[in-house]
């Protein structure tokens, strides 16, 4: 306890120079913690957004995801209800939903474009997913009888059909024999993703809706959403014994965006933060070179007086230690601060590249974190001492006590 | 008298460049427990480098230097180390106190590094601090104390472990008349107590003329050395080989 004193005392015997590497260290720190945190928020937002859009696992026909289809529903799923009634046996499965993608073209008699298409349970789709429905409902799950089938448009698709709500169109697609077929729908509701090259192309339509169109009972695939996202290995394990003779994924695998983006963003910080650490590093080795140069007589002293090399190596780490402490804690405090301040202020990110909706600027608070760069520029702060505290002591006694 | 220091031969020589400085020749020399031994001579005549050697700070290019009848220069830095942190105290000339630390502190440094339990050093250290007269300063930082008081607290600091020896490098060269004597009186005193034997280099008069032995030195060679100047028991006579 004696020596961490004297080394609080050393710390404060030149105020301005420690208050400068304590402010870089508190400054390093809380950009780490800023930016980890920053990054921690948007790896959660796209984790969420990628388990709601495919669910947490996906049962396809074994060749559905690596197979090329010679026609429309080769690869689709046909005992698909017995699967689904398996699948949400398991008690760690919320909802199973089955979809059917399609394309083909849309006409509203004067002019055609091409589609792609999502056949949707729209009552399990609900509760699964969110949709920005920007005019008109989202499909209902009951149609009245002779009343044309409900489709859901993309913005852009709808401004390229003109159609508004209550719109009729027809819809054109080769059915799973071969032959082309049409049905007439409805406009029920326009939505976007927020992905432009999305809502010039996408529709939705009920699953049997989408049947009717491609003259098949299968659907493409079903989604399981589960209730808690770290119970996926387990269920994937389960279904994988479960169903043998299928595809299953899960959505880490399907979630193309978002492992580039975690991939983007760990190198990026990881970058970011290297370069925060080697300032850091240099800025305390700085300071301890120029305490060691500084006292190198008293240095002299305290050899003469019989203090080992490691004992006068230990009070100038533990200076380091209280630098590094301090420091830390002044960051987590900055950090926390503008992590409060974020929250209150409501302060929106444009949209990312492809996309047309802005989210909020938020930043993570994550206790792991703190803990790690707390570890990590401590352990820099002591390792800048030991090296530039090496040199000081490796001095021959009577040397440093002639120094100047 | 037991003696305490004895040098045979030493000799030390330093290389500055393409030029080769004897610094020591040849130097025997034999002090006893608890005596006062002043070390004068000019400039570079190597009264720093003989007590350096002495105070196992330096070591020499040959000779032998037994310290309490141990031979030292067979041993490890760090044996070295531990002798000098139990047998052996220093008083530099300008005190060399840690500006951060308390007069107490300071004092009581030497003890943290023996490892002396808290209610052991502190009695050691208030009663050292009685004896030089700074009970009334434990709580001054060196910077709030004079010159004098300063010295004291080196002084204190050097015997607070009950060395054999202390080596003092002109402790008086920074005081005033008054407090020199004073400071004389005291290393005269404490050494009396303590029965710890100084080893002084310096050029005050008075100084040496109240020490038990007087050796000056030219050019690395004991050229006068004057014994028994307060004391009958007189060490054999040193020389310089």
């Amino acid at each position: 306890m004696k020596w961490l004193l004297f080394a609080f005392k050393n710390v404060l015997r030149n105020r301005r120079r420690s208050l400068i590497t304590i402010i870089i260290t508190a400054i390093g720190s809380s950009a780490i913690l800023i930016g980890g945190g920053f990054a921690l928020f948007t790896y959660d937002g796209l984790k969420q957004g990628a388990t709601r859009a495919s669910g947490h696992l996906v049962v396809a026909h074994n060749e559905y995801f690596s197979g090329e289809e010679d026609s429309a529903m080769q690869y689709g799923l046909s005992n698909w209800k017995d699967i689904k009634q398996r699948m949400e046996q398991n008690e760690h499965v919320k909802w199973v939903i089955p979809r059917i993608q399609l394309s083909g073209l849309i006409s509203n008699g004067e002019k055609t474009a091409i589609y792609m298409a999502e056949g949707v349970d729209p009552e399990g789709e609900s509760r699964a997913r969110e949709f920005l429905i920007h005019k008109g409902e989202w499909l209902s799950s009951i149609s009245a009888e002779n009343e044309d089938a409900q489709i859901l448009l993309g913005k852009d698709l709808a401004k390229s059909m003109k159609a508004d709500i209550g719109s009729s169109l027809t819809l054109l697609s080769t059915t799973a024999d071969g032959a082309l077929n049409g049905i007439d729908v409805k406009v029920r509701g326009i939505f976007s993703t927020g992905v432009p090259e999305m809502d010039k192309r996408l529709l939705y339509v009920d699953i049997p809706t989408a049947q009717a169109l491609l003259d098949s009972e299968k659907i493409s695939t079903l989604h399981a959403y589960l209730n808690d996202t770290d119970d996926t290995e387990i269920v994937s394990d389960k279904f994988h014994a479960q169903f043998p003779n299928n595809t299953l994924k899960n959505w880490e695998e399907l979630a193309f965006y978002y492992v580039g983006v975690v991939n983007l963003y760990n190198r990026l910080f990881g970058v970011l933060g290297l370069i925060i650490v080697i300032i850091v590093f240099f800025s305390v080795t700085n300071t301890m070179s120029m305490v060691v140069r500084e006292r190198t007589r008293e240095i002299g002293t305290l050899a003469a007086m019989g203090t080992l090399p490691r004992e006068i190596l230990r009070n100038f780490v533990l200076e380091a230690l209280v630098i590094g402490i301090i420091g830390s804690v002044l960051g987590m405090a900055i950090a926390g601060g503008f992590i409060v301040f974020l929250e209150n202020a409501g302060i929106m990110m444009p949209p990312p590249p492809g996309r047309n909706v802005g989210y909020p600027l938020l930043v993570y608070f994550s206790g792991q974190l703190f803990v790690l760069t707390t570890i990590v520029l401590i352990g820099i702060s002591v390792l800048s001492a030991l090296l530039a505290a090496r040199k000081g002591i490796r001095q021959p006694i009577v040397d440093a006590l002639a120094h100047v | 008298m037991d003696t305490l220091v004895s040098l045979r031969n030493i000799s030390k020589t330093y290389h500055l460049g393409k030029t080769t400085v004897p610094a020591l020749q040849h130097v025997s020399l034999d002090v006893g427990a608890s005596e006062l031994v002043a070390l004068s001579g000019p400039s570079g005549s190597g009264k720093s480098t003989l007590l350096n050697t002495c105070g196992l700070i330096d070591t020499p290019d040959e000779g032998e230097y037994t310290l309490g009848g141990e031979s030292m220069l067979s041993r490890t830095s760090k044996e070295l180390t531990m002798v000098r942190r139990n047998k052996i105290g220093f008083v530099f000339q300008s005190f060399n106190l840690v500006p951060v630390m308390t007069a107490y502190e300071n004092i009581e440094y030497p003890l943290l590094l023996t490892g002396l339990h808290d209610a052991e050093r502190k009695k050691r250290v208030d009663e050292i601090m009685n004896q030089v007269g700074l009970e009334q300063y434990q709580q001054q930082l060196p910077d709030q104390l004079s010159g004098g008081q300063r010295q004291r607290v080196a002084m204190a600091r050097a015997l607070v472990k009950q060395p054999m020896l202390v080596i003092a490098d002109e402790p008086t060269a920074n005081l005033d008349t008054q407090t020199a004597t004073h400071i004389i009186d005291l290393m005269k005193d404490l050494s009396r107590r303590y029965g710890t034997t100084f080893l002084i280099a310096t050029h005050d008069q008075r100084m040496t003329e109240r020490c038990d032995q007087k050796i000056i030195l030219v050019d690395g060679k004991i050229n006068t050395h004057d014994m028994n100047m307060t004391r009958d028991n007189a060490l054999d006579k040193g020389g310089n080989g």
